[in-house]
């Protein structure tokens, strides 16, 4: 069960405030440009909490699109797994469901330490969506606007106030310290909250059944015309996999700084063809087609069978910055919708 | 973490990203959304631009070449060897026998300072960028046609378009995020055009492929204006009010009636028939253009017809329609504006005109050469004739980029003096007496202009790799051991000249280039935001010319030695001379080694298979490469990328020039294509698709 | 051992190098502490400054005091491995995935096809399978090479024959001296004279050999789960994190590399396969 309080808006850079002294504090910022992207804050009063979809998502915190894995210099090999405490503020629930399947990835028996140390020391306090983007559709996969479980500390919009959840133990932990700055929340504000669950819910412009992606793939009725007409709009520039907040495929390089040899990882898609080229030369995926299927596959069909959930939180990142428009929820929504394969 | 901004240092779309850094080191990049180009997208190489910059090739300090090879040095030494080097060779041999190559990788204010350096400091007009090798036929043919040399329109304003006849632009690959939005066009419900020899991937869009043939540019849009003139489908009122020499052009196209089209080109009269009635008939129609018309001894030609064809039709002065060449640097447009050519100061002042000249004497404090300079084709050739003794080359790589390379480099052994300022030891850094290592894109700020004239402030990221500066910083440093002092406090106090002495650039200053992303020039004052599309109301040379131009073959033609047309380009994954995305480890693992694209039939005529290695043979050189059999390329012509430094396609390319502007013919030239003898397929072939493999060995 | 950084490597020592044909060498590697490893395992081998490259176990942890890799010069680290000198390092990561499943052979006939470098992780099988204490049936080998010069383990071949052993050495194309067999392995499948109903096969090689054996092995009444192959993908982690040998909706690092045809055609591993059926 989550503890539930109430902030005052006006209480909530002094909370901020408070958690910075002990932990980098993360949060959307809005940048000159007009862009808003989640960076460490320097003034708290420019975060920007009226953006749902930021790009790019917050996995990068956790494993960055390149990372320095280990240093080997005269014989020695020297494993850089950083963690530094951060409070990750402002993120939406779609960030936070992927997190939650992205930890399982990464976590379970073999440990990746360089996410999970990182993952260990970061709070996140995100805030439910009363207004989601029209690229959303968290709805539709059950991870949003708002959660039930599953998060750190949840945050409700409610104008003059925040109704703040508390679910996991660390965030109880937190949020004892902090006691002074929360009221105990009235009927008024747990009504209040219930109608900004119930209201955002009706701003959903994109409603996505990927249930029917998945039975109409399964069932045979999705022939190679209908990927090949996918394929034929791929740009093959990455976005799709460098974006998503659930795709962790990296490749892993070494470089030679003199006298060190640095072993990194970076960000791999597996869009392209060079992904599984073998030792000389053999291309398994060297078919755009196939490639292009072994995404939507991934997520649509064999997420379910061995995860048990589909690989897409509905964060709609892919339609922002898919060039093609063959992003999740165009091609979900033509394979829903039954596919015309002539 | 922090979030830069900053434009992506490669093609000329400008698109807007973010550097992400944690201490002095970029950890990865993001799209900005606001950005009108790509509004939250990039292309791969966009995705991948932050792998380069901590590269451990990335030249640390400066490098002075001695007996033993390149040996470190100290910034003192190099700067006062170059200082002294070119001080003396232009007191002995004259100012012009030195030249200066600027770089379309580096940003206005360093263009800038860097033809200021050659006019001002060593006093020749021998300043020219690789602009040369891309679009200088389109500055030559427009400012003739038009009066100014640019996109006529903006790229957003392609998303309302109805009709898009791209020719030569391999759109979708080239400048991906304009593809998105001739996609987006195209979903709209726009008519695509397509005009270019290969089966490209816009092409695969288009409800028309023209497949002409390499080189007959002019004779099928000359074709297509016949059946426009002829179907009374001429825009009358535009032709009247705002071009004149109409007859001229008419004399001119009467003889290029669809059957004499078809007959050069290869295009079906019909085809050329139908693309002329959709283009001519429908409003907001753009014409797109690159390489494809460029690279050709009639390149200019080739951009008047295009100019012709859109004056025309009425198609420009307004939103949704126009001319566009597609600039292929982050920055050629800048640098162009900036003057970095041999004939004109900033903002395309003439050199020869006196009123210009008396500005800038006065502006710089220093006399000014008069005669326009020379071209970078002809500095090359300058210099084996004993006319260029020294070159200084920012940021180009003109060893892999120039055609013909064998003779190029033979040209740069003779060279009294060569310095080269680079991020990377390139194959012409290597060959350099002093090599300045200068700061990557991230390591310094400044603004670039993208094709559709969009001047854009980046910011600094990083701090300069090992000892590298800012190449303003080494420029000002040099200038100032010269003789000539150069002390700015910032780019922002570059800016400010050139708004002085720039009349485009006029209201362009750094404090108003954050918002908004940027100006498009002409911005002439202060209170001006910008020019959207050109030539509203009147063309900046007042009246449109018709310059009527005849077909020319191109200068080399197949024969029985040298059967086979090659036609050299890009690749997606890659970029120009490949010193950036080589050493990014994805788009090297993508395409790591070079191939040459063939026809199947041809491929079974010569009995090549894919994967093979076979021999390509040109009058100027030969080399090795992987076949690579594809329905992409047409019969009789085979397609080879030039990034490869280890197979570079430019051995084989026709220094030929364009008379007028001198751009070199990298589009057609002959070869022949055989098979590498004793080697029917490598042991090991690479990229062979196990299924095939399989089906064959049943 | 939360504490454990699966991506850092161990030291090992490359004791002796055996050359073994024209671009394959056996490495006899000493290990710094006792490792329990398995047929049809593998380790990642790193060469610093190149990069890691999964090779699998060419022997039987019983039988060997150390760890034996076959490594043929293909890429670019293999290449680097393949210039290596004894006594040099070389660093290690493993043993990784599953290894072969040895209970399901019973005391049937125990059918082992191998191609060229396949034979590798096939000879521990050998070592496991003659070993007289366990009760294992007969054990077939149908051993092809492309030339001659390319049968790895030559010498080694009458030693499997003493150990009890059926041994068929076949060449694709004769060179040279060479009085054997000539044939692809799926022409003296039939001659092994092995129970094919209820006898279990280990194939591993080419990825076409595989096809094509896996393919004449169920044609010949083989049951699909009995036949047992490995699997060849990119990989770069070997723990199932990078996601480069995802297949089908198997890593073949984690749930491989060693699968049944069975498993093959349930999880589509082989796409290559699939397109030609």
């Amino acid at each position: 069960m989550s503890d539930t309080f109430i902030l005052d808006r006006n209480h909530l850079p002094y909370w901020l405030r408070q958690l910075r002294k002990e932990r980098k504090l993360i949060g959307p910022m809005r940048k000159k440009s007009g862009d808003i992207v989640y960076e460490e804050v320097s003034n708290i009063h420019e975060i920007e909490l009226n953006c749902p979809a930021i790009l790019p998502p917050v996995k990068e915190f956790f494993f960055p699109a390149t990372e320095a894995m280990l240093r080997f210099k005269k014989g020695n090999v020297n494993d850089n797994i950083m963690g530094t405490p951060a409070v990750i503020f402002g993120l939406r629930s779609c960030d936070v469901s992927a997190l939650n399947l992205v930890d399982r990835f990464f976590g379970g028996d073999i440990k990746d330490r360089y996410y999970t140390k990182k993952r260990e020391n970061t709070l996140l306090v995100s805030v439910g969506c009363n207004m989601p983007d029209p690229t959303c559709f968290c709805m539709s996969m059950g991870t949003g606007p708002f959660l039930h479980k599953g998060y750190d500390i949840q945050l409700t919009d409610l104008g003059d106030r925040y109704f703040v959840e508390a679910r996991s133990g660390r965030a109880k932990n937190i949020m004892n310290k902090f006691r002074h700055l929360f009221g105990k929340p009235s009927k008024a504000d747990y009504e209040d909250q219930y109608e900004a669950v119930h209201l955002s819910q009706t701003y959903f412009e994109k409603r996505i059944n990927l249930e029917g992606a998945r039975n109409a793939i399964v069932s045979g009725a999705v022939h190679d015309d209908f990927w090949r007409s996918v394929t034929a709009r791929c740009f093959e520039c990455g976005g799709c996999v460098y974006e998503c907040p659930l795709c962790t495929c990296f490749n892993v390089i070494d470089r030679k700084y003199d006298g060190t040899v640095e072993r990194a990882r970076v960000w791999d898609t597996c869009m392209f063809k060079g992904f599984t080229r073998m030792t000389g030369g053999v291309l398994p995926n060297r078919d755009r087609i196939r490639r292009t299927k072994r995404w939507y596959y991934h997520k649509i069909v064999y997420g379910p069978e061995q995860i048990g959930t589909f690989g897409c939180v509905g964060c709609g990142r892919c339609t922002i910055t898919c060039p093609g428009v063959i992003d999740m929820a165009t091609v979900g929504m033509k394979l829903s919708k039954g596919v015309d394969n002539s | 973490m922090d979030k830069i901004y900053t434009i992506c240092p490669y093609c000329g779309c400008g698109c807007g990203l973010y550097l992400h850094t944690t201490g002095n080191r970029v950890t990865g990049v993001s799209p900005s959304r606001s950005h009108p180009v790509n509004r939250g997208t990039l292309c791969v190489k966009g995705w991948n631009s932050h792998e380069f910059i901590n590269h451990p090739d990335r030249i640390a300090w400066p490098v002075r070449k001695t007996d033993r090879g390149l040996v470190r040095t100290s910034w003192e030494d190099a700067l006062d060897i170059t200082a002294s080097k070119l001080s003396s060779i232009a007191g002995e041999y004259g100012p012009d026998s030195i030249g200066v190559l600027s770089s379309a990788k580096c940003s206005n204010e360093e263009n800038y300072l860097m033809m200021k350096f050659a006019r001002a400091v060593i006093g020749t007009n021998n300043v020219d960028h690789c602009a040369r090798l891309c679009h200088s036929s389109t500055v030559g043919g427009l400012s003739g046609a038009f009066g100014s040399g640019a996109m006529t329109n903006s790229i957003t304003e392609i998303d309302e378009a109805r009709t898009l006849f791209v020719i030569g632009s391999n759109t979708t690959e080239q400048h991906p995020m304009i593809g998105m939005h001739m996609l987006k066009a195209v979903d709209r419900g726009a008519t695509l055009i397509v005009a270019d020899p290969r089966r490209t991937q816009i092409a695969e869009f288009a409800q028309i492929h023209l497949r002409h043939r390499s080189g007959t540019d002019v004779a099928l849009l000359n074709s297509i204006m016949n059946v426009i003139i002829l179907e009374g489908l001429v825009d009358i009122d535009f032709v009247k009010r705002r071009t004149e020499n109409f007859g001229g052009l008419m004399n001119v196209v009467n003889y290029y009636t669809p059957p004499v089209g078809a007959r050069i080109t290869g295009v079906p009269a019909e085809a050329i028939k139908k693309a002329a009635r959709i283009f001519a008939t429908q409003q907001r129609s753009m014409l797109f253009y690159s390489m494809g018309i460029t690279q050709h001894i009639t390149g200019v030609d080739n951009v008047r017809s295009c100019a012709n064809l859109i004056m025309l039709t009425g198609h420009i002065g307004q939103p949704y329609s126009g001319l566009n060449p597609l600039r292929g640097q982050n920055n050629v447009q800048g640098a162009c504006d900036m003057g970095a050519l041999p004939e004109f100061y900033s903002g395309y002042q003439k050199v020869s005109d006196p009123a210009s000249r008396r500005k800038f004497r006065r502006a710089w404090g220093t006399k000014v050469p008069d005669k326009p300079g020379m071209a970078l084709t002809d500095m090359i050739d300058a210099i084996g004739k004993g006319r260029i003794r020294a070159l200084y080359i920012m940021g180009e790589n003109p060893l892999m980029s120039d055609p013909d390379l064998t003779q190029v480099r033979e040209a740069f052994r003779s060279l009294d003096f060569l310095v080269v300022q680079d991020i990377f030891i390139s194959d012409t850094a290597g060959m350099a007496d002093i090599v300045l290592p200068a700061a990557s894109f991230a390591e310094k700020d400044g603004t670039y202009t993208n094709t559709e004239r969009r001047v854009q402030k980046a910011d600094r990221a990083l701090r300069p790799y090992g000892e590298a500066l800012p190449d303003w910083q080494i420029i000002c440093r040099l200038a100032n051991r010269m003789g000539y002092p150069m002390s700015y406090n910032g780019t922002y106090e570059i800016m400010e000249e050139i708004a002085l002495l720039t009349p485009s650039y006029g209201g362009i200053l750094h404090h108003r280039l954050d918002e908004n992303s940027g100006l498009q020039w002409p911005c002439p004052d202060m209170n001006h935001t910008g020019t959207p599309y050109l030539h509203r109301k009147k063309f900046a040379r007042g009246l449109g010319d018709f310059i009527p131009v005849e077909f020319l073959p191109p200068a080399e033609q197949v024969d029985d030695d040298y059967p086979m047309l090659l036609t050299t380009g890009r690749m997606y994954f890659h970029y120009h001379t490949g010193t950036m995305c080589r050493r990014t480890s994805t788009l090297e693992r993508e395409e790591p080694e070079c191939f040459v694209e063939i026809n199947p039939s041809d491929g079974k005529r010569l009995c090549i298979r894919s994967g093979q290695p076979v021999n390509i043979t040109s009058r100027r050189g030969g080399l090795e490469v992987k076949a690579m059999i594809t329905e992409k390329t047409p019969e009789g012509t085979v397609f080879v990328p030039f990034h490869f430094r280890e197979a570079a396609a430019n051995i084989l390319t026709n220094p030929a020039c364009d008379p007028e502007v001198r751009i070199p013919e990298f589009k057609v030239c002959a070869v022949k294509v055989e098979p590498v003898a004793g080697k029917k397929t490598t042991r090991k072939p690479e990229e062979v698709d196990i299924s095939k493999f399989w089906i064959e060995r049943e | 051992m939360k504490r454990v950084n699966i991506y850092t490597p161990f030291r090992a020592e490359i004791k002796e190098i055996e050359k073994k044909t024209a671009d394959v060498n056996l490495y006899r590697i000493a290990l710094p502490k006792r490792i329990k490893y398995s047929p049809g395992q593998f380790f990642m081998v790193s060469v610093w400054g190149a990069g890691e490259v999964p090779i699998s176990i060419t022997s039987h942890s019983a039988f060997s005091d150390g760890l034996e890799l076959c490594v043929r010069k293909a890429g670019f680290v293999t290449s680097l491995i393949y210039n290596a000198e004894e006594g040099t390092d070389i660093w290690l990561r493993g043993p990784y995935g599953n290894g072969f499943p040895l209970d399901i052979a019973g005391n049937s006939d125990i059918v082992l096809i191998a191609g060229g470098i396949g034979m590798a992780p096939l000879r521990p099988l050998i070592y496991e399978f003659t070993n007289r204490n366990k009760k294992y049936g007969n054990v077939k080998l149908v051993y092809g090479s492309k030339y001659p010069d390319d049968v790895i383990f030559r010498d080694e071949i009458e030693v499997y024959k003493q150990m009890g052993a059926k041994v068929i050495v076949s060449v694709d194309r004769k060179n040279g001296e060479w009085d054997g067999n000539v044939g692809f392995v799926t022409d003296f499948l039939g001659s092994i004279k092995a129970d094919m109903v209820s006898a279990v096969a280990y194939v591993c090689g080419p990825e076409i050999m595989i096809k094509n054996v896996t393919r004449d092995l169920s044609l010949m009444g083989m049951p699909h789960e009995k036949i047992i192959t490995t699997l060849e993908a990119h990989m770069k982690c070997g723990v199932g994190k990078c996601g480069h040998c995802y297949a089908g909706c198997k890593y073949i690092c984690t749930d491989g590399p060693v699968f049944s045809y069975k498993e093959i055609r349930e999880y589509q591993l082989m796409q290559a396969w699939e397109d030609n059926k």
